[in-house]
């Protein structure tokens, strides 16, 4: 029986071994470093969120006391208060409308630029990746006049441009999609008489969902992040979530209530990203499938 | 068939990219004045001369250490992640919390942390006045460091799935070839993760430099980084300062793309390009 020894695992051999295979010696020096650069990395990542956790449950935290010197939901109420619910409500359809918009587009071009077909292949995939490569600020400063002029509502201009900024990430998370995706199950479903909606809807769907969801998590976290655009094109007028947070940020003494709010804004997309590795263990046919032709994806091959 | 299906996201990323760039030059030379007859100058550029040359200089030092700091432990996170065990998973688990975070959330809990009345003063039994000007202060300390959190992580994600897809068998062969641990990084990790970095680099380093939430809620009233000036001219009600604001606009966006070229010229060098 061959053992599978997982890479990183340590493997530790007998010790008349040891003392002449020096890779294979216990390296107790390194051993600590490698604990105490995962620490420091552990509180560098999650250091930043513990004030969110402490000021959300604080009525009160007078100045040198290091633990909430009172307990309590008063952030909660001045949230309910300050209209943290619409605003909530406004960021998730803002969220959930850019990513209806934004993955099917993203996923078709992909489709296209991955079968070959599309003249000026280079250009296309280019043009699709610059909005990654414009400050927002300078798409919407341009644009506002435009928009003004065709009398566009400020709602559907903020969702053009946000489409236009999570494009790059739908169109590249399908890319990458479609690379390991096995054209030939949907010939066979054809030949074996399936109807083009058919394929599209039991066979091609299916296939990619997986990255169809990572695809739709990115284009949400666009809509649901965004501050630049709904402030500019929106000019205040639609109050998001982040609106509301950096309100109460640009001021003084609101501390509980931005640490509620700013949770409620992590929250979401936590539950979402969660979700989405559940979704992945779901579905497992789909990988199956596309396991043996994924060594095509330029990204196997060195 | 294909042009059908690659037309709408082109046709909306070009209205965006290329309207958004033609009409906040047009904007800048004159060319769109609210009221008025169109007279093209270059008057938009030379009135805040001043403001415009401190905004990039600053904007350039903001985006360079911020990018720095997070490629250096966005890929320190990556070698982590990818060694395994529980460390890694701790690590993993930890930088990929931080993915889902707006920016302006990782600001106002900056913000909440590291403020003369924040947790970290309490924590080490500070008073308000001996706590460093972190927020606010004359070195963007805090702005800096929201950035660096929030991109470090990306950094760490996109060189992690890099390394996890390539690296172990190089490393494997090195290890049994007798390379050291220190050699092993310097001449198969690191070298493996140089296109993953660049890449990040780019991204980081544009979005950072074209970002006003962040420097406009932790940093300092003057001198403005540039997105921040372009804000402020924006919404001011000076006839004249719709086009200076567009002026400040196509300069972040020169910059950007500078940026943008000189970043591929070098992905092209590294030796694992395609």
């Amino acid at each position: 029986m061959v053992m599978m020894i997982p890479y990183g695992e340590r493997v530790t051999p007998d010790d008349r071994t040891v003392s002449s295979r020096p890779l294979m010696r216990p390296r107790p020096a390194s051993r600590t470093l490698r604990i105490v650069i995962a620490s420091l990395l552990a509180v560098w990542f999650a250091l930043p969120l513990v004030p969110l956790a402490l000021w959300s449950i604080a009525n009160r935290w007078s100045a040198p006391a290091v633990l909430p010197t009172e307990w309590g939901f008063d952030g909660v109420a001045s949230a309910l208060a300050a209209g943290g619910v619409p605003a909530f409500g406004r960021s998730l359809v803002l969220g959930l409308v850019v990513a209806a918009i934004a993955t099917p587009l993203g996923a078709m071009a992909a489709r296209a630029l991955s079968r070959g077909a599309v003249p000026f292949p280079r250009l296309v995939s280019g043009m699709l990746l610059a909005p990654l490569a414009l400050p927002a600020f300078v798409a919407v400063m341009g644009l506002t006049v435009v928009l003004l002029r065709a009398r566009v509502p400020g709602l559907v201009g903020v969702v053009i441009l946000l489409v236009a900024a999570a494009l790059p990430y739908t169109v590249y998370t399908m890319r990458v999609a479609y690379a390991a995706h096995d054209l030939a199950y949907e010939e066979e479903a054809r030949t074996l008489g399936a109807s083009r909606s058919h394929v599209l809807w039991r066979v091609h769907l299916p296939l990619v969902a997986p990255g169809l969801a990572r695809a739709a998590f990115l284009a949400f976290l666009v809509g649901w992040s965004d501050y630049v655009v709904t402030v500019l094109v929106g000019g205040g007028t639609i109050v998001t979530l982040p609106l509301l947070v950096g309100s109460f940020a640009a001021g003084v003494g609101n501390d509980a209530v931005v640490a509620v709010l700013s949770l409620s804004a992590i929250v979401p997309p936590l539950l979402l990203l969660l979700g989405l590795g559940r979704f992945g263990r779901r579905y497992p046919t789909a990988r199956y499938f596309t396991g043996p032709t994924a060594s095509r994806s330029p990204k196997g091959a060195p | 068939m294909s042009v059908a299906l690659v037309a709408p996201s082109v046709a909306i990323a070009a209205f965006v990219v290329i309207g958004g760039i033609g009409m906040s030059f047009v904007q800048s030379v004159g060319l769109l004045p609210l009221v008025g007859e169109p007279r093209f100058s270059f008057d938009a550029y030379l009135a805040n001369s001043d403001e415009l040359l401190l905004g990039l200089g600053l904007s350039l030092a903001i985006a360079t250490a911020s990018t720095a700091f997070s490629c250096v432990i966005g890929l320190t996170a990556a070698v982590v992640i990818t060694q395994g065990r529980t460390t890694g998973r701790i690590v993993a688990a930890l930088s990929a919390l931080t993915i889902p975070v707006p920016h302006l959330i990782g600001a106002a809990t900056i913000g909440l942390l590291l403020s003369d009345a924040g947790v970290l003063p309490r924590l080490f039994g500070f008073a308000g006045t001996d706590w460093p000007d972190f927020v606010g202060g004359a070195w963007w300390v805090a702005v800096v460091l929201e950035y660096t959190w929030k991109e470090s992580a990306f950094v760490a994600l996109v060189v992690a799935s890099v390394l996890a897809s390539r690296v172990a068998r190089y490393d494997e062969t090195a290890a049994l070839l007798g390379a050291s641990r220190a050699r092993r990084l310097r001449h198969v990790v690191i070298p493996l993760a140089t296109p993953a970095v660049i890449v990040s680099a780019i991204i980081i380093f544009v979005y950072t430099f074209g970002s006003y939430e962040v420097a406009w809620l932790l940093g300092r009233p003057y001198p403005e980084p540039l997105p921040v000036l372009a804000f402020r001219l924006f919404d001011s009600i000076s006839l004249t300062s719709r086009p200076e604001a567009a002026a400040v606009a196509v300069v972040t966006t020169a910059v950007s793309l500078l940026v943008v070229a000189g970043g591929m010229a070098l992905l092209r060098r590294t030796p694992l390009w395609r």
